[in-house]
C-alpha cells in the first residue's frame, strides 16, 4: 500500500474533528456529573492523609513490577514520593491527579517517539506511526478529564509527568540513540507498552478507590482504551520479534498470514491485574 | 508502509508460540489465584451483613481450586479450550434460550442481580463462539486463518472463566448459578449468527457481542456496591476491550475503540450496554 503522508494527514485530522465532536456531549455531562459530585463530596483531612499514608508503600511494588521502569534510577525516588505534600486533597482528587500525571507522561513519551524517523516519518510503518499520534493524542484527552474532574473537586491541575517514571523514561529514551530502526521501534513499543500498561492496571484499580460514581464512570471509560493500547502494542512486539513486520498492517488479507500465536497474544489475562498499579498519590500535585 | 503481497509468516511461529505459553503459564501461576482472591473477597464483603449463610469463603475457594485444577487437568491431557468449557460449565442451548423466561431470576437483588446478569452475557459469548467453532469445523464459513482459530479459542476460554467468577459469587450466596444466556440478546444473536457465512461475519458479530460486554460491565461500574463487586467487574472489562482490539485488527480497521464512520474514541461509550 503506498501511502500518501498528506492524505493521512487529512484522514487523521478529520478523524480528530469527528472525535471532538463526539467528545462534546461527554463533557457536558462530565461537568454535569462533576457539579453534583462536588457538593456530595466533604474532604475529611484526617481520612486524607491515612488515604496518603497507605499508598506510599505502593510505590516500591510499582516501580518493582515493571521491568524497564524499574531501572537504576526509579526506586531512589521513593523517598522523595512517599513524602509528597498532597495529603491535605481528597481522596478522589490524588487520584485524578496522579491519573493526570500518568497521562502527561505517556504524551511526552509518544511525542519524543514521533521525532523518531522509524516511527514519525513517512518511512515508518504506517500502522504505527497512525496508532502513535492517535494514541498521543487520546492521552492528552485523558489528562484534560482527569484534570477537569480534579478542579471541579477544588484541586490543581497536574501539568507535571509521574515524578517516579520520568527518570527512567528519560534513560529508556537515550538508550535508543544510534539504534537500527528495528531495534529502536522495538525499544518504543516495549517502553509504550509498559507505560500504557502501567496506566491501564492503575485505573483498574482507581476505579475501585475513588469514592464517586462520577469518577468510577470516567476511570471505566478509560481504562479499556489503555487495554486496548497494551492489547495492540503485544501484537505489534511479537510480529516484530518474530521478524515479520510486513503483517503489522491493516490490508486487506493480513489476516490469512498471521501466525496462528497471533490470534492470542494481545491478551494473555482473563481478568486484567493490578500489580503494577501506580500508588494512588503517586503523581498528586505537591 | 509496503504493500502486503501476502508475504506469509516466515520460521519463527515457535517464538510467539512459545511467548503465548509463557504468558498462559504466568497467567494461570498470577492472574487466577490474585483473580480468585478478588471473587472471594466480593462474596465477603456481599455476606458481611448475613452471617447465618452456610457457604464461607474457605468452602469458596476450596470450590474453585477444584474447578481450576479441573481445567488444567483437561487442558493438560490434550483438549482444547472448547472441549474444556464445555467440560466446567453448562452449555447453553437454544432451548434455554427459550425457557428463560424471568431473567434475572426472582430474589436476586443489586450486585447478586448484576452477577447473574454478567453470567448470562458470558454465557451468550461462550454459546456464540461454541457455535461459531463449530461451524468452522464444518467448513460452512470457508477458509479460517490460523490467528481467528487461536483468537476465537482463548476468547471463549476466558469468557467461560469469566461466567465461572460470576457464578461462584452466586453459589457461594446461596443462589442458583446461571447456566442460561442472556435472554434479551440471544434472539438477536441467533438471528445474526443464521447469516453469518464467511469469518468475516463471524469476527463481526464476536464484536458487536464483545462491545456489548465491555459497555455493559463499564456502565455497572459506577452502579455497583461493593467494592469487590467493581473490582471484579473492572477486572473484566479492560479484556472484553482488548477482544474487540484485536477483532478490528483481524478486520482490517483501526485496532480500537471507535465511533460507527471508524474515527478512534478516547473514551469508551456506553450506548450498547445490555
Amino acid at each position: 500500500m503506498n501511502v500518501d503522508p498528506r492524505a493521512l494527514n487529512e484522514l487523521l485530522d478529520e478523524s480528530q474533528d469527528l472525535q471532538a465532536d463526539a467528545l462534546r456531549p461527554t463533557r457536558d455531562a462530565l461537568d454535569e456529573l462533576v457539579e453534583v459530585n462536588r457538593s456530595a463530596t466533604i474532604p475529611d483531612p484526617l481520612e486524607n492523609v491515612d488515604f496518603h499514608q497507605s499508598h506510599r508503600e505502593g510505590v516500591v511494588a510499582s516501580l518493582a513490577g515493571a521491568p524497564l521502569l524499574a531501572a537504576a534510577g526509579g526506586l531512589a525516588l521513593v523517598g522523595v514520593l512517599a513524602s509528597a505534600a498532597s495529603a491535605a486533597s481528597s481522596q478522589d482528587i490524588q487520584i485524578l491527579q496522579t491519573a493526570a500525571s500518568i497521562e502527561n507522561l505517556a504524551v511526552a513519551t509518544y511525542k519524543t517517539a514521533l521525532t523518531l524517523p522509524y516511527i514519525g516519518s513517512s518511512s515508518a510503518n504506517a500502522v504505527v506511526n497512525k496508532f502513535a499520534r492517535v494514541t498521543m493524542n487520546q492521552h492528552a484527552q485523558h489528562a484534560d478529564a482527569f484534570n477537569a474532574a480534579a478542579r471541579a473537586l477544588g484541586g490543581k491541575t497536574q501539568t507535571k509527568p509521574d515524578p517516579a517514571f520520568v527518570p527512567v523514561v528519560n534513560k529508556a529514551v537515550a538508550s535508543l540513540s544510534g539504534a537500527s530502526a528495528a531495534q529502536g521501534t522495538l525499544g518504543v513499543v516495549g517502553l509504550a507498552l509498559e507505560l500504557e500498561n502501567i496506566a491501564a492496571e492503575t485505573y483498574v484499580k482507581d476505579t475501585v478507590l475513588v469514592r464517586s460514581s462520577t469518577n468510577k464512570a470516567l476511570f471505566a471509560s478509560i481504562m479499556g482504551v489503555e487495554a486496548q493500547h497494551v492489547a495492540v502494542l503485544l501484537a505489534v512486539q511479537a510480529l516484530l520479534n518474530a521478524n515479520a513486520p510486513q503483517l503489522i498492517s491493516l490490508a486487506p488479507g493480513t489476516a490469512a498470514s498471521l501466525p496462528a500465536a497471533a490470534g492470542s497474544v494481545g491478551f494473555p489475562n482473563a481478568f486484567y491485574k493490578t500489580n503494577n498499579a501506580a500508588p494512588a498519590t503517586q503523581g498528586a500535585v505537591k | 508502509m509496503k504493500k502486503n503481497k501476502n508475504i506469509g509468516f516466515v520460521g519463527t511461529e515457535s517464538e510467539l508460540v512459545a511467548m503465548t505459553k509463557d504468558l498462559d503459564e504466568l497467567h494461570h501461576d498470577v492472574g487466577m489465584p490474585a483473580m480468585w482472591e478478588g471473587v472471594s473477597n466480593m462474596i465477603d464483603n456481599l455476606q458481611s451483613d448475613d452471617a447465618s449463610r452456610g457457604t464461607s469463603r474457605r468452602t469458596f475457594l476450596m470450590g474453585v481450586g477444584g474447578a481450576v485444577a479441573g481445567s488444567a487437568a483437561l487442558l493438560s491431557v490434550g483438549l482444547n479450550p472448547l472441549h474444556a468449557a464445555a467440560a466446567t460449565t453448562q452449555k447453553p442451548s437454544p432451548k434455554s434460550i427459550l425457557t428463560s423466561a424471568a431473567f434475572p431470576p426472582a430474589g436476586l437483588k443489586g450486585d447478586l442481580a448484576v452477577a447473574a446478569v454478567a453470567a448470562s452475557l458470558e454465557n451468550l459469548a461462550v454459546y456464540a463462539y461454541n457455535a461459531g467453532l463449530s461451524a468452522a469445523t464444518a467448513g460452512k464459513l470457508g477458509t479460517v486463518p490460523p490467528a481467528v482459530a487461536t483468537f476465537a479459542t482463548t476468547a471463549l476460554a476466558q469468557h467461560t472463566q469469566h461466567a465461572q467468577a460470576w457464578n461462584a459469587v452466586l453459589a457461594a450466596n446461596g443462589k442458583a448459578k446461571v447456566t442460561v444466556v442472556n435472554p434479551t440478546l440471544a434472539p438477536t444473536v441467533n438471528a445474526d449468527f443464521a447469516k453469518v457465512t464467511d469469518v468475516t461475519g463471524l469476527a463481526k458479530l464476536a464484536l458487536t457481542l464483545e462491545t456489548i460486554a465491555a459497555e455493559t460491565y463499564q456502565a455497572e461500574t459506577s452502579k455497583l456496591s461493593s467494592a469487590a463487586a467493581i473490582g471484579l467487574s473492572s477486572s473484566i472489562q479492560p479484556v472484553e476491550m482488548q477482544h474487540i482490539a484485536i477483532l478490528y485488527y483481524v478486520l482490517g480497521e483501526y485496532p480500537g475503540v471507535q465511533s460507527a464512520s471508524g474515527s478512534p474514541l478516547a473514551f469508551n461509550p456506553t450506548n450498547q450496554a445490555a
